[in-house]
């Protein structure tokens, strides 16, 4: 019973870590260079399709499968997401907020389109199998298993956590302040804004790619499916709710977020018959996508406290309320208080 | 007793809350008046006259306008009211043509009068109903304020309050938006002015108002300040020693 | 065979145009991508349904089909209703979400991040009440008329027809009618739309009546020709969004044709490369017209 419980403790905890990971690439990406990535799920899947096809065995009628060490597949993974995004970025890094949204939108559709047609490469709608897992060899044991994969997670998230702080006091990563503070300013110093903020925007991929690497080898097998807005929107809620722009919150909400998704999966899975299950995830959607709502709706400034783009046509259109809204600037990136 | 045209009470307003630019004014602008706003950059002019308008953000104390609290009413109340503000940038609508400027504008009047109101503003501006399917963004700088005069003008206001209309003008044109002022004032129009360009204000004012780092700090009939000495410190950085 | 898949093209670019029009009204007078916009399109249809379905059952005669449509009375009255629940619908998510949010000052981003989230929302909650299963206005298949070599059915045709009506009015509305002059003004600037006497709160009220009606629409269309399904807004976003981008923010007319060029971009990829594809068309405009001409056909240089 003991066992069991920490076998799902331990599972429990990996997948959050995994999400951990997602949400520190995604900070990258918008907690330094405010960039709105709304494909996050289509850099996870490539991450987990490349890592995939490079570690396992070859099968018929399918491309690749070059059965390399579970290790390379993880770098593999990274480093495509990596490129993948930096091309996207050099395509769309110099549009609008809200364009660079739909644009990454888009893309995040045109790679699930790719993983679903692209049969002979991607396996098409039943994905690819046989991931092969680590510490493989411990399988039949689950609690030894489990624990083991949680250390290595662990491990691999605490690496990227002091890698990332390191980056940011960097400077490399002054610069990005630099541009995130005043980016006029850092234009006239001759700091070529557009070529940190997309070096950040692949960065920020390339963990993305990381992590659904990571997740492709510990659940041992992906599917299209996986990686649908649903996902890109859990991200966005444990980056919102952990506090962005924040390293320590990105792995902190994704763990909240996830025990809240854990725990309320749980109980609408208790309260629903057998029949319903499918109905009864969609109610589980629709409770959190209600919260995401409320907490942008009231969350205190200190949350997504980074972040004072504001906008004057906004301003414009509630100055019918009872006063104009304050901070009418153009929009522009501020940074934290000093 | 006659309400003022224009009053504020200890009115403190800016676009950030913890920092005001206008700090506590008081002013009071009587029926009929022709009132200049002057001082130096910065001093709060600009962002006194939008918080009246109800483009800036209220912090503390009161607008009335024709004696009604007006401090947290909605732009498009306030001009119902008897307010008409020209602001200094921005003051037409570009992608809209002269014709349809104008037509926006009178669309709050009552259906009978606003063709006549129309017609009555072309006859004021000939240079409008020249080319009335003009786009307004195509206009000069000149056009551009009679146009945006004209917006405010069209729906007979009470209260005209324009931002620096002589900004960016020609010295021969700004005269005569001066002058045009001034004909406007005589027909009854409350005009509350903010300028930079202090003697051709000063000449067809009645009294003015000197703001200096939020806060009103000398007023006068407009004659008076003239000759003084504080005005020219003010504006030439001359300080006269005992005068 | 050519002119067939022109034929095909103009009609689902017909649709995706009305849903256009909706996104590029929003978009251009209250300034953010409304990812929710495709909710709209579907919760129009599902009202639609749920309506005509309890007209259906209320009185069978008007569930028989009127000529040679594949429907009868029920859904042009339930349409009228759909369009007035999914306005509603559109109002409530303002006043509740979007609205507070502009009156805190916030930036756009922020916005678009509630739209993405409210989308998630709706969408499930759709599926929560009706399941995933593919539902229809009406049992029956329709014979398609056969006319100068394309073949179309009396549906399609009667769509092309109510959307070429739409535009028209809504090109009239927006041009000549003192309303349209206010939202002009006020997607071009607020502030000054109220000092001129704008009545903004009204004018974004009716935009989202309007951009929700026109979604309800097309989500009929939608519905009607091919499916109703939780999903069908979320699949017309991408199309949606490249459609009023092409065409311009801003413009109907511009939207429109967007749509009807994406709609034939599709329809000729299905033919030479394969249905499967379909998706990627969208994306592939949007790109192209971020990179070449953000302004789009019709609207405002930035």
């Amino acid at each position: 019973m003991i066992g069991a419980l920490l076998s799902y403790g331990a599972f429990f905890m990996t997948t959050a870590l995994i999400y951990a990971i997602v949400c520190l690439g995604l900070n990258v990406q918008w907690g330094q260079t405010g960039l709105f990535n709304v494909g996050v799920a289509g850099f996870v899947a490539i991450g987990a399709y490349v890592s995939a096809l490079l570690t396992t065995p070859a099968a018929p009628g399918r491309f690749a499968g070059f059965d390399l060490p579970i290790a390379i597949g993880w770098l593999g993974g990274a480093v495509i997401a990596g490129l993948l995004s930096f091309l996207l970025g050099a395509l769309t890094i110099r549009l609008r907020a809200d364009y660079l949204a739909i644009a990454t939108f888009g893309a995040a559709v045109v790679i699930h389109l790719c993983m679903l047609n692209l049969q002979s490469l991607t396996g098409g709608p039943f994905g690819i199998g046989f991931i092969p897992r680590p510490f493989a060899s411990y399988a039949g044991e689950p609690l030894e298993f489990g624990f083991l994969n949680l250390a290595l997670l662990a491990g691999v998230v605490l690496m990227l956590y002091l890698s990332l702080e390191r980056l940011l006091r960097s400077p490399w990563g002054r610069v990005l302040r630099a541009i995130r503070e005043d980016e006029a300013a850092a234009l006239a110093l001759g700091k070529n804004s557009i070529r940190f903020r997309l070096q950040a925007f692949a960065v920020g991929g390339a963990i993305m790619g990381l992590a659904g690497a990571a997740q492709a080898h510990f659940i041992g097998f992906i599917a299209p499916d996986n990686y649908q807005p649903t996902l890109t929107f859990q991200v966005w809620a444990m980056l919102i709710v952990g506090g962005s722009g924040n390293n320590r919150g990105a792995v902190l909400g994704a763990i909240v977020v996830w025990a809240v998704w854990a725990i309320s999966g749980g109980a609408i899975a208790a309260i629903f018959p057998a029949g319903e299950q499918a109905r009864a995830a969609s109610l589980q959607i629709v409770l959190i996508g209600l919260a995401l709502c409320a907490i942008l709706l009231w969350r205190p400034r200190g949350i997504l406290g980074e972040v004072k783009i504001v906008s004057r046509h906004l301003a414009g259109l509630s100055a019918q309320r009872a006063q104009p809204s304050f901070a009418v600037k153009d929009e522009r990136l501020d940074g934290e208080k000093t | 007793m006659t309400a003022q045209a224009l009053e504020t009470r200890a009115l403190v307003a800016g676009y950030e809350r913890d920092l005001p630019i206008v700090r506590g004014v008081d002013l009071n602008v009587r029926a009929g008046e022709f009132v200049v706003l002057l001082g130096p950059n910065g001093a709060g002019k600009s962002t006194l006259v939008k918080a009246i308008a109800g483009l800036v953000p209220i912090h503390a104390g009161a607008v009335l306008i024709n004696g009604e609290d007006s401090t947290f009413s909605p732009p498009h109340q306030k001009i119902r009211r008897g307010l008409a503000f020209v602001p200094q940038t921005e003051n037409v609508f570009a992608t809209l043509t002269i014709e349809e400027n104008l037509r926006l504008a009178a669309d709050i009047l009552p259906n009978n009068v606003r063709a006549r109101r129309i017609d009555e503003l072309y006859a004021m501006f000939p240079d409008l109903a020249a080319r009335p399917s003009r786009r307004a963004g195509q206009l000069s700088g000149g056009q551009r304020q009679m146009l945006a005069a004209a917006r405010a003008l069209i729906v007979a206001p009470s209260l005209l309050i324009l931002d620096e209309p002589s900004a960016g003008l020609s010295p021969k044109i700004a005269a005569e938006v001066f002058a045009r002022l001034q004909a406007i004032n005589a027909t009854g129009v409350t005009i509350v002015l903010v300028e930079q360009n202090v003697k051709a204000a000063l000449a067809v004012a009645s009294r003015a108002v000197i703001l200096v780092e939020g806060e009103a700090r000398h007023e006068g009939s407009a004659a008076e300040l003239a000759d003084d000495p504080i005005v020219a410190e003010l504006y030439l950085g001359a300080a006269k020693a005992g005068a | 065979m050519s002119l067939q898949v022109v034929i095909d093209g103009l009609v689902a670019g017909a649709m995706i145009g009305l849903g256009a029009i909706g996104v590029t009204l929003t978009y251009s007078i209250l300034r953010f991508a409304n990812f929710a916009h495709g909710e709209f399109i579907a919760w129009g249809a599902y009202f639609a349904l749920a309506v005509s379905g309890f007209l259906g059952v209320l009185a069978p005669s008007l569930a028989t089909p009127i000529g040679p449509f594949s429907f009868g009375w029920s859904l042009p009255i339930a349409a009228l209703g759909a369009i007035a629940l999914t306005a509603a619908l559109a109002l409530l998510v303002d006043a509740l979400l979007f609205g507070p949010l502009r009156a805190k000052g916030g930036a756009i981003i922020i916005l678009v991040m509630a739209s993405f989230g409210a989308a998630l929302t709706l969408r499930n909650l759709l599926e929560f009440i009706f399941t995933s299963r593919p539902a229809y206005y009406a049992e029956g298949l329709q014979i398609a008329l056969r006319f100068g070599g394309v073949r179309a059915t009396p549906d399609a045709l009667l769509c092309l027809g109510v959307a070429a009506i739409v535009v028209v009015a809504m090109r009239f509305l927006i041009a000549k009618t003192a309303i349209g002059r206010a939202m002009r003004a006020t997607s071009e600037n607020p502030q000054l739309a109220g000092l001129a006497g704008v009545d903004i709160r009204k004018i974004v009220r009716i935009v989202w009546i309007l951009g929700a009606g026109l979604a309800a629409i097309a989500g009929i269309m939608v519905g009607l020709l091919v499916q109703i399904r939780p999903t069908m807004g979320l699949d017309l976003l991408l199309p949606l969004f490249a459609a009023a981008i092409l065409g311009g923010i801003g413009s109907a007319p511009g939207a429109l044709l967007g749509g009807l060029i994406v709609g034939l971009a599709e329809s000729i990829t299905v033919r030479l490369i394969g249905a499967e594809w379909r998706a990627a068309v969208a994306f592939v405009i949007l790109v192209a017209i971020l990179l070449l001409r953000p302004s789009g056909l019709f609207g405002r240089p930035e």
